[in-house]
């Protein structure tokens, strides 16, 4: 059973070592930072499912009750993956520049490898909750070192909406502690005896409620949303895709791991009005996207309201659903981190993020409107992408619950292809704008980063099978939780 | 009756011995030859904090009776002696920072800083009412002077007359509520107090006491700068140099505490519901008005005094709760609190360049001119915010498990909804330091006082948000 010691340790001492590294090149400190990214995504691919299973479990502080307990499931690993993939391409997406103070840049971005890893391994209530406030940060100084002219408010707005939805988690946390020794011997904060104890707590419908609050805001779910479209804007590209592509999913794997499993009954109480949400979500992201000048701005809200349509089929209880949900988690991490790859290329060239500021760029630049025009095919789940596979099991999923709202939700497919569209016509197709020098098309190096994004996203478009195997195990799990407490 | 002191008795109050005979020597080199003690304070003062540490580490244990009726020497008195002589080191290492940029006379300042130590090691080891009286006057006193220092500083003279004229009624107060439980009991010993409360016959003598004790709160309260008593603090803060303030924001804070720990948790554990009730109350309004007023302050000595306040206010909170486990959980926050304000002082004093103090515009752009600064007072004022994975949220962690576990729900949540304004505030500064910088700020000094005490704060704060178990099992005796 491969190490997960090593697994989790390697980003943290990653990021030390880049820390202290002595800056007499930035470009020698890039390409160190890059390889060591790589690690974690090698070591996952090596052991790919024997990692199922390797667990640590040590008591970190006693005096607290709080255990420093990480194990891998099936859930887990798709969320790994994500994380393991997305960092080094988040990294690679700043490659043409050395950001100021590298030092402090790529040591951010491994630490928060690191936290990422904890928080999708954790199995200790408490120290989930530590990982899952800790991530913020590096998020947060990524932000106001190195992003746009508003990036101060922006930064702040994000972390404090995050740490005002979270504020009542320990709260919640403490109170699940207390319900635990009512039936085991002992309280703990360890996974599964809280699973058993959680619904008996007298006051489960609140703990329920400020769990998915925190998680929500963090998706974010409409309507607490209010902290993404300046978030993302202003955060440099490499921010911008570890916000999208990982953040977000970390709100999903949080109420997959946490509301599902510890309050299986609320949540199908509650199905109905969130997935109201949700669908809201979907097409009020698209509406949102469809009027947008700025492009950086367009796919934020994009990136929302696909995020959403992968709540639709995390709030639908059905086995179809939620592999649905997990597997276009995924799908919906690789495709925006394309988008915004692609978009940051877009930026570097014609030096703003505005649409319709040059008009026809494809006689110019043919190469990044083919790449571009694949990714944004992604992003509409044009059959034989991944998002297709996504969106079409979270739709059956859907439409055996409610025939309506599936209908409803696939009129919004029709939203996403229009507001993609509309982008991909102003800014690469119309009349020529005069050239500039700047407009050179992808250099090789860009070529042969979108080029695993472009496999993998066909990949899982063509042969989903083997995703979906992996995937079965973890909605089995989820949907037994849910039907052995409603049988009860 | 013992009427002699032996040997081992004096080698038991060998620190306070050596604090005193130290704060003389400072005092009378500074008398004979003011060239002469600029050069020596500082040495003499931290040789003899140094040699107090050592002495407190191997002191035995006294039983002669002519000594414990007065002093404690207990492991919680000398865990509270170590804590003040460090905070103390710290301290004066700042202060000989600050008098690099003012070359003033020294002497003076040193010997009222070791009488300041002097007076809270009296609190920490109190095994009377009239021992914690010396001690919290010996303190106050010292402070009184030690705030209008500067003595051509206008605010400075302010501050002080402030303190002391607000410091000297609740020492009033805090002396009728002694008597007041003297009258109900007939002694002031700690020991015979609980017995006493509890053998207490008619209504009259437990009012009497009821009353004393809630008038010792209100003194105690005044010290640790509670809601609402806590007017003068921010003027006091504001207008005290900045070395004092960071003593006083420490050290006073600490003292304060230590006292509430040695009568309410010593002396009279869970003596009566009402009481704990009555903090719980006093929580409440502090956490709420702290964290509200601090937002919009932006001179960083006066935002230190409402922080200060703010985690008075949670503070209280596992003294409402009264148990042993409380008083572990409250020892480490004191001492993360401890760490992560000397920490944020230390870089303050850096950019400490006018009367009035460092501003928060004056740590602006601070990241880009020294990001090894701005780093520091970063993972402080984190620490401070209690955000995870600092120390400082372990720290909030273990307060709300304690006070959850004796069930004062509503306290916690109120607190966890201040603790989002404090992360507010916090970061706001923490943004400003990582803004572009402009030629019109100052440029940070560079001391390797300042560094030496930054780097111990930081060194503690990364060691204890990784392992804090070791200072968790040394408070949980």
């Amino acid at each position: 059973m491969p190490n997960l010691m090593l697994l989790f340790t390697i980003p943290f001492l990653a990021s030390l070592l880049v820390l202290i590294f002595p800056v007499w090149s930035g470009k020698l400190l890039q390409k160190i930072a890059i390889t060591l990214s790589f690690i974690p995504l090698i070591i996952l691919i090596v052991g790919h499912s024997s990692w199922i299973g390797s667990h640590i479990e040590y008591p970190w502080i006693p005096s607290l009750a709080i255990e420093f307990h990480l194990s891998i499931d099936p859930l887990t690993l798709v969320f790994l993956y994500l994380t393991a993939f997305i960092i080094p391409i988040s990294l690679l997406a700043s490659i043409d520049t050395v950001p100021h103070h590298p030092n402090t840049f790529y040591a951010l971005v491994l630490l928060l490898e690191g936290l990422l890893i904890g928080f999708f391994t954790a199995r200790d209530l408490v120290l989930f909750t530590l990982f899952w406030e800790s991530m913020l940060l590096p998020l947060y100084f990524m932000i106001v070192l190195w992003g746009g002219k508003e990036k101060e408010k922006a930064a702040l707005k994000f972390i404090v909406y995050m740490i005002a939805g979270s504020a009542l988690l320990i709260s919640a946390v403490l109170a699940l502690y207390l319900s635990s020794a009512n039936t085991s011997a002992d309280s703990s904060f360890n996974f599964e005896v809280l699973a058993k104890t959680a619904e008996s707590n007298p006051y489960a419908a609140w703990l329920a409620a400020i769990f998915l609050l925190a998680f929500c805001v963090k998706t974010p779910l409409f309507p607490f949303h209010a902290w993404l479209p300046d978030a993302y804007c202003q955060a440099s590209t490499t921010g911008t895709i570890l916000l999208s592509a990982i953040l977000s999913k970390a709100g999903i794997y949080g109420i997959l791991r946490i509301s599902m499993e510890f309050f299986p009954t609320y949540m199908q109480m509650w199905s109905p009005i969130l997935l109201g949400f949700a669908i809201a979500g979907v097409i009020y992201g698209a509406f949102a996207a469809w009027t947008q000048s700025d492009f950086k701005r367009l796919l934020a809200y994009s990136s929302f309201s696909h995020v959403n349509f992968v709540l639709v089929g995390v709030f639908v209880i059905s086995q179809t659903a939620q592999s649905g949900a997990i597997l276009q988690a995924l799908n919906h991490g690789v495709t925006i981190a394309a988008l915004f790859l692609v978009a940051g290329w877009l930026e570097q060239r014609i030096s703003s993020t505005s649409i319709g500021l040059y008009h026809g760029l494809a006689k110019y630049l043919p190469q990044l409107c083919w790449v571009t025009l694949f990714f944004v095919c992604a992003s509409v789940a044009l059959p034989g992408t991944n998002n297709f596979v996504g969106e079409v099991i979270i739709l059956f999923g859907l439409f055996e619950d409610n025939p309506w709202l599936a209908a409803l939700l696939a009129t919004s497919v029709v939203l996403s292809v229009i507001y993609m569209l509309r982008w991909m016509q102003k800014v690469y197709f119309e009349m020529p704008s005069p050239r500039h020098a700047l407009w050179h098309d992808m250099t090789t190096k860009e070529l042969l980063i979108a080029m695993p994004l472009i496999a993998v996203i066909l990949w899982i478009g063509i042969y989903p099978a083997p995703l979906l195997n992996q995937i079965k195990p973890a909605a089995e799990k989820i949907v037994s939780i849910a039907s052995l407490e409603v049988s009860e | 009756m013992n009427t002699t002191l032996d040997l081992v008795d004096f080698f038991s109050i060998s620190p306070f011995f050596i604090i005193l005979a130290a704060a003389l020597l400072v005092l009378l080199a500074e008398a004979f030859s003011e060239a002469f003690a600029k050069n020596v304070s500082l040495p003499l003062t931290l040789a003899a904090l140094a040699a107090a540490v050592y002495a407190i580490a191997v002191s035995p244990e006294s039983v002669n009776p002519l000594l414990t009726l007065w002093i404690r020497f207990d492991f919680l008195a000398q865990l509270f002696n170590l804590f003040f002589v460090l905070i103390a080191f710290a301290c004066a290492l700042l202060s000989a920072s600050f008098f690099r940029q003012y070359p003033i006379s020294q002497g003076e300042y040193y010997f009222l800083l070791l009488s300041s130590v002097f007076g809270l090691m009296l609190i920490g080891s109190a095994a009377d009412f009239l021992t914690l009286f010396i001690g919290l006057e010996t303190l106050s006193i010292s402070l009184y002077i030690l705030c209008g220092y500067m003595k051509n500083w206008g605010m400075s003279n302010e501050a002080s007359l402030k303190y002391f004229l607000m410091g000297a009624l609740a020492a009033a107060l805090l002396l009728y509520g002694i008597a007041l439980v003297y009258g109900a009991v007939g002694t002031t010993n700690f020991d015979a107090l609980l017995n006493g409360y509890n053998n207490i016959a008619s209504t009259q003598g437990s009012v009497l006491f009821l009353s004393g004790i809630a008038l010792v709160t209100l003194g105690l309260a005044f010290k640790a700068a509670i809601v609402p008593f806590h007017v003068w603090a921010p003027d006091v803060y504001c207008g005290a140099p900045t070395p004092v303030t960071a003593f006083m924001a420490v050290g006073t804070k600490v003292g304060a505490f230590a006292a509430f720990v040695v009568v309410f948790f010593v002396a009279l554990p869970m003596f009566n519901a009402g009481w704990n009730n009555a903090i719980a109350y006093l929580a409440v309004p502090t956490l709420i008005y702290a964290n509200m007023v601090a937002i919009k302050q932006s001179q960083m000595r006066r935002f230190f005094a409402y922080s200060g306040i703010s985690h008075a206010g949670f503070l209280l909170i596992p003294l409402a709760v009264n148990t042993p486990e409380a008083l572990t959980a409250l020892l480490f926050y004191l001492a993360v609190y401890a760490f992560a304000t000397l920490g944020s002082f230390a870089v303050l004093a850096t950019v400490d360049v006018r009367e009035s103090g460092a501003s928060i515009h004056d740590l602006q752009g601070l990241f880009r001119r020294s990001p090894f600064l701005a780093a520091v007072l970063a993972l402080c004022l984190l620490t401070l915010a209690g955000i995870p994975p600092t120390a400082g949220f372990l720290a909030k962690f273990f307060v709300f498990k304690v006070a959850f576990q004796s069930g004062y729900y509503a306290l916690v949540v109120i607190a966890l909804l201040t603790t989002i304004l404090s992360a507010y505030y916090y970061l706001r500064i923490i943004a400003t330091m990582f803004m572009g910088v402009s030629e019109e700020v100052p440029r940070p000094k560079k001391s390797w006082m300042a560094a030496v005490v930054g780097g111990g704060a930081i060194a503690s704060i990364i060691a204890l948000s990784l392992y804090p178990q070791p200072l968790l099992d040394f408070f949980g005796f």
